[in-house]
């Protein structure tokens, strides 16, 4: 939980980091610095490894080649400092919200007068208030995953790993929870691994896009998108400059072999 | 599901509750039924078509019921028998639960014991009430562990399931928290086995009545068993099929209170509104 880092040190690095599951290359020669408060989107089609790479980020499994290093120490299993967000949310159905969203600090052993106050905090944090005592089959699945946001958010970690958090949910839902997580993160900034197969989700969101090639997965480009904090989503969206890297990626995404020509908004950076 | 719409919060009231009941046709058509078969029953009883030395009808059951009753004789028997079922059922779902826990936790102990458990599932346990009461005598003991033997399968598979079902998207929730074994167990493991517990508390109590009077029949006989046994012997068929009335009782009131657990455990579980 220190912040020994003097700004140049990454928060999380991964040096030539491999898998394999059984006889199958999942994940080849993959180096990442997540910088301090930095968000990284992570985009590819599906089966790219993109998943893989963020449990062995988180310490669920190991890599075979490589290393992941979460301020310069060596991962090597689930640390407090980092929580995820899961794609399917990960709710215990049979505990009520307030419970669901304060899981890690029960786990972490704070006092219970620590943890209610926490759990308050990032249950309003998340627009939950007053559905406290609710069950999570009792509330769609955007609220569900406030909830998973809001537990993640709650064991107050230094880096947050989410696994296409949107992915199961409306357009709508999506482009709301997509704001919101940029206002909440404004508010309390961290380090963020977002995993997405949406070309705008990795745009709008992401301060750095990384894009994966499948089979086995490895970094084929990345780029700054240069929005900036505070970002308005309407106005970048309408924005020439997002236009122009939408296609950009559209093209990459399209022809997994053929490199787009580079295009001049993103070159005059 | 879809929208984020805040969903409501509210709970059906018990009011409502009773009211959907009574609206619904099912209650109706089960009374008629009733109606009509016990009716039908009766009727064959009072015209005289029954022969009360092979069989019985409801009124006369129901008089001989009272006076078994009345003369204490039902009651010292019930006292009997459910001494049996109850100390059956309480080694049974202890252990029942612990070996089901076991098995389905550590793969070592599952190998050591599947085969013994697994046999025993499909044997019929009846079968196994003779060398049961050449160990352990036709008494108190003997008639326990046949009731043991009945009810504990059920227990032992269900929980068994139970642990082995556990979601494993959750259980990768519990490792990237960091939990404990032991918080793991709190958290995830014991709710998930509750549904299948309770499934399988169902099944044993409804095996533990069938376990409590073939013991009672096969045995030493004594309690219910006994009770209708030698009714029916003496060809008094009215008073025979009494103490059978009190086993259906015992055996619909056992299956509501598991009922009444099963809500009480599974409040999280939204009844879909369709």
């Amino acid at each position: 939980m220190s912040s020994s880092d003097n700004g140049t040190n990454p928060t999380l690095r991964l040096q030539g980091v491999g898998k394999w599951f059984g006889s199958l290359q999942v994940l080849d020669g993959i180096d990442i610095d997540v910088k301090t408060q930095e968000i990284l989107t992570v985009l590819g089609p599906s089966g790219c490894g993109k998943t893989t790479l963020l449990r062995i980020v988180n310490g669920l499994i190991f890599c075979e080649r490589g290393k992941v290093s979460f301020k310069g120490e060596v991962v090597d299993g689930p640390r407090p400092e980092m929580a995820m967000v899961f794609q399917n949310f990960g709710l215990f159905p049979w505990k009520r919200l307030d419970q669901n969203i304060g899981y890690a600090l029960r786990i972490q052993g704070k006092a219970q007068s620590e943890i209610d106050r926490l759990v308050s905090h990032y249950t309003e944090l998340v627009g939950l208030g007053g559905f406290e005592a609710n069950y999570p089959a009792q509330l769609s699945g955007g609220m569900q995953q406030r909830a998973g946001l809001a537990r993640a958010l709650a064991a107050q970690p230094d880096v947050l790993l989410m696994d296409e958090p949107f992915g199961a949910l409306d357009a709508l839902t999506r482009e709301t929870l997509q704001e919101e997580l940029l206002r909440i993160n404004e508010a309390e900034p961290k380090a963020m691994i977002f995993i997405t197969h949406s070309i705008d989700e990795a745009l709008l969101l992401g301060d750095r896009v990384l894009v994966m090639t499948p089979r086995p997965g490895r970094i084929r480009f990345q780029f700054e998108t240069g929005f900036g904090r505070g970002r308005d989503l309407e106005e970048i969206r309408g924005g020439k400059r997002f236009q122009a890297m939408r296609h950009y990626l559209w093209e990459a995404m399209r022809n997994p072999e053929v490199e787009p020509e580079p295009i001049p908004e993103l070159a005059s950076e | 599901m879809a929208t984020d719409a805040p969903a409501a919060a509210g709970v059906t009231t018990d009011e409502k509750a009773l009211w959907e009941r009574i609206k619904e046709p099912a209650i109706y058509v089960r009374l008629i039924s009733l109606a009509v078969v016990i009716g039908g029953w009766e009727l064959m009883g009072q015209t005289g078509n029954i022969d009360p030395v092979t069989f019985s009808y409801p009124s006369a059951i129901s008089v001989a019921f009272w006076d078994l009753i009345a003369s204490g004789k039902m009651v010292s028997a019930a006292y009997e028998s459910s001494q049996i079922l109850v100390a059956g059922l309480l080694i049974a779902i202890p252990l029942g639960i612990v070996l089901g826990i076991l098995m389905g936790r550590f793969q070592t102990f599952e190998y050591a014991v599947d085969t013994y458990v697994f046999a025993l599932y499909a044997t019929p346990v009846v079968a196994l009430a003779f060398p049961i009461a050449m160990v352990l005598g036709v008494d108190f003991v003997g008639k326990t562990t046949i009731v043991v033997f009945f009810a504990i399968m059920p227990i032992i598979v269900n929980v068994y399931h139970g642990v082995r079902n556990v979601d494993l998207s959750l259980l990768e929730v519990t490792r990237s928290f960091c939990s404990t074994e032991s918080q793991r167990w709190r958290d995830l493991i014991f709710p998930s086995v509750v549904p299948y517990l309770v499934a399988g508390l169902g099944l044993a109590c409804g095996r533990a009545l069938v376990g409590m009077v073939v013991a009672e029949f096969l045995m030493s006989i004594s309690g219910l068993g006994a009770l209708s046994q030698d009714y029916i012997a003496d060809l008094e068929l009215d008073k025979g099929l009494a103490p059978v009335v009190l086993l259906m009782i015992v055996g619909i009131a056992l299956t509501k209170v598991v009922n009444i657990c099963e809500t009480k455990f599974s409040s999280w579980r939204v009844r879909q509104e369709s």
